[in-house]
């Protein structure tokens, strides 16, 4: 009998060090992934914080941009570059034949005509001087000079070719090449040209995207809820209104995006492609999340502080807007950030209503087209050139740390304003 | 002089009848305890004089209830100022997370009894006072009212009950939930509180319906068996039932 109880009293405690152990590893498996795939996106998208620069000899020939003497500003902004520009590229090499000439210029970026105007404007004095000047490498070389570049391939299976590799290595060797903290990957909107393309037009259609979601969702929301939780009556119709929002919360995105095709811009002719329609359509994914979130915090305020309001003579408005409802915002509201961070990751619905058009403006407004960060990434990693690779980790990291701030401030909000009760 | 006079109060939770034919008339500036084992429906009853039954949704209540000459049941009668005149205080201690001075101010603000800051310092004053709970907070009048001990926030959640000054104060067991050195404070609080007010408290302590009380009501299972004067009901009940649950028999 007591040995019988003390074979029960051993597999017990064995099943409990089992079950820790099958915790243990699932929280490690966890961190494994996490890690991986945090390590994966860092190694590959910190590169894209750093921008490859050529320091070519620019001469600010007058006669070859066209220019009189004394010229006026708006004779400078008309001058003409483009000869300048492609004779200071060709003078890298004084032996080039006129093929190589070309292969010179692709070395950098198309906007190199514009950067060695912007020199000028801002010092007009180098008329008839020559100046180093820095030029956004291309994509390729980009890559090439943060050793990214397979240079060991047959060549005519290379973007760069020998001879531009050669000029490259050159200019390496003379110290003619700078790597800086790319701006404008946070300045630039999108750009075909994987060295020149930013995230600024999807980071402000993002943060369009969410205001207008905000505005929208956190309202309407917030009075669908104190009246279903304070106001309703509780019968049959009530009770499908609420299994009717559970249900809402896990419908795909995907049909939330139909839903402003369809009625957005097909009925209301609202403007396509704009974080407006992107914002109403995400309000509509995020309306039940935040219900849900504020009626479960409504709830959460004991009925004994209702009841003490009440018995003071406290209308039923009153109690609910001076008790109640301040109670129950912290998780309202965190609730609410939790609901944005989710409408910010989200990436189908937006396709469907056209934020995936290639904008390369920077939104002024919500009326605006713009395209939002994780469609961005979409966009991004279909396109074909290897200098996109690391823009889409960057972009993927810019994202993941919007979210983090959001949910830390959600976090903050509750442990800050959440009030203890007797 | 009667006060309040009950006639044949029904309530009912759905289907389920809570309270049979409740006749009873209370005295006024007199403490009246009522007393029964649980689920005998004091609380309820006690809950019909201010109509916070309301506020369940299944819960209806029949019958008159006259204060003033005035029934509260009938469809005129606004929720909002007979609790006014009627406070009440709870068994678990309920002040509201907020400042001690926000939550005796509270009721005179809402229905807008104090002109000015210096009006409303005075009522919060008074009310503290008569709670006798002002020396012991009138340094940290700015500080939670969740952060005072069980008997300090039932004292402070009678401050509030009595800053609107009601004509009835209804308390819910309103010691319960507290030590022997509390209760006897607040005992002592109820002794003073009816010259102003008219109290009807439910307990289930015996002792403390004799101590406290000048009139008792006994209730057992939804039905009002015997009220009469304390002194009646401990000495001498008419009904058998009293007098087994008095001397402990059951309940």
């Amino acid at each position: 009998m007591n040995k019988n109880k003390e074979q029960l009293l051993n597999k017990r405690y064995k099943a409990e060090q089992r079950f820790r152990l099958y915790g243990l590893s699932a929280i490690f498996m966890a961190f494994l992934f996490l890690t991986i795939f945090i390590f994966k996106i860092f190694s590959t998208g910190y590169s894209a914080f750093q921008k490859t620069w050529l320091i070519v000899p620019v001469t600010f020939d007058a006669e070859l941009m066209m220019l009189d003497q004394n010229p006026s500003k708006e004779d400078l902004q008309d001058a003409d570059y483009y000869d300048i520009a492609l004779k200071s590229m060709a003078d890298l090499d004084p032996n080039a034949n006129e093929d190589q000439e070309n292969e010179l210029k692709r070395m950098v970026s198309y906007f190199f005509e514009k950067e060695i105007k912007n020199e000028l404007l801002n010092d007009p004095n180098l008329i008839g001087k020559t100046k180093e000047v820095y030029l956004t490498a291309s994509d390729d070389l980009d890559q090439v000079f943060k050793g990214n570049y397979p240079r060991d391939l047959p060549e005519d299976q290379r973007r760069v070719s020998d001879y531009q590799l050669k000029i490259f290595d050159q200019l390496v060797a003379n110290g003619k090449v700078e790597s800086k903290f790319n701006i404008s990957f946070f300045t630039n909107a999108d750009s075909r040209e994987a060295e020149l393309a930013g995230i600024a037009s999807s980071f402000m259609g993002s943060i369009f995207s969410i205001l207008v979601c905000l505005m929208i969702a956190f309202p309407v929301a917030v009075l669908a809820a104190i009246y279903l939780e304070e106001f309703a009556p509780k019968n049959r119709f009530t009770d499908f209104i609420e299994v009717n929002i559970n249900n809402l919360a896990a419908v795909p995105s995907i049909v939330f995006g139909l839903l402003g095709l369809g009625v957005l811009l097909a009925i209301f002719q609202l403007p396509r492609s704009t974080p407006l329609v992107g914002g109403i359509t995400l309000s509509l994914m995020t309306l039940p999340t935040i219900i849900i979130a504020a009626r479960a915090s409504l709830k959460a305020v004991p009925p004994s502080i209702r009841e003490a309001a009440l018995a003071m003579g406290a209308s039923r408005m009153q109690t609910t807007m001076h008790h109640t409802v301040p109670l129950s915002m912290p998780g309202t509201l965190s609730g609410t950030i939790i609901g944005l961070a989710q409408a910010l990751g989200e990436t189908a619905p937006l396709i469907l209503i056209g934020m995936v058009a290639f904008v390369n403006t920077i939104p002024g407004s919500p009326m605006d087209p713009a395209a939002s960060l994780p469609v961005q990434i979409y966009i991004w990693a279909e396109s074909a050139e290897r200098g996109f690779v690391e823009k889409v980790s960057a972009c993927i990291m810019v994202l993941l740390g919007f979210l983090i701030i959001m949910n830390l401030f959600a976090q903050i909000i509750r442990h800050k304003f959440e009030k203890k009760w007797s | 002089m009667i006060k309040i006079k009950a006639k044949d109060v029904d309530v009912f939770y759905g289907k389920k009848q809570a309270l049979f034919n409740i006749s009873l008339d209370i005295e006024e500036n007199q403490v009246t305890a009522l007393i029964g084992p649980s689920g005998c429906g004091k609380s309820t009853f006690l809950r019909c004089l201010n109509r916070m039954n309301d506020v369940i949704d299944i819960c209806s209540v029949k019958g008159e209830i006259l204060i003033n000459d005035f029934n509260i049941n009938d469809k005129s009668c606004d929720v909002v100022r007979l609790r006014e005149k009627i406070g009440m205080v709870f068994q678990k201690p309920n002040p509201f997370p907020k400042t001690l001075y926000e939550n005796v101010s509270y009721g005179p603000t809402i229905h807008g009894m104090a002109q000015s800051k210096q009006e409303m310092d005075e009522i919060v004053e008074t009310s503290l006072k008569k709670a006798a709970l002002w020396e012991e907070v009138k340094d940290r009048l700015h500080e939670p009212g969740t952060g005072l001990s069980g008997g300090q926030q039932q004292r402070l959640c009678i401050a509030r009950a009595i800053s609107v000054r009601p004509e009835v104060i209804l308390m819910d067991e309103p010691c319960s939930a507290l030590d022997p050195i509390a209760t006897a404070q607040i005992e002592e609080l109820i002794d003073e509180l009816k010259k102003e007010h008219t109290i009807i408290i439910v307990t289930h302590s015996m002792a403390q319906a004799a101590r406290v009380s000048q009139n008792t009501g006994f209730f057992h299972l939804g039905q009002l068996i015997e009220h009469g004067s304390t002194d009646k009901i401990f000495k001498n009940p008419d009904n058998k039932k009293t007098q087994d649950y008095i001397t402990g028999r059951f309940g």
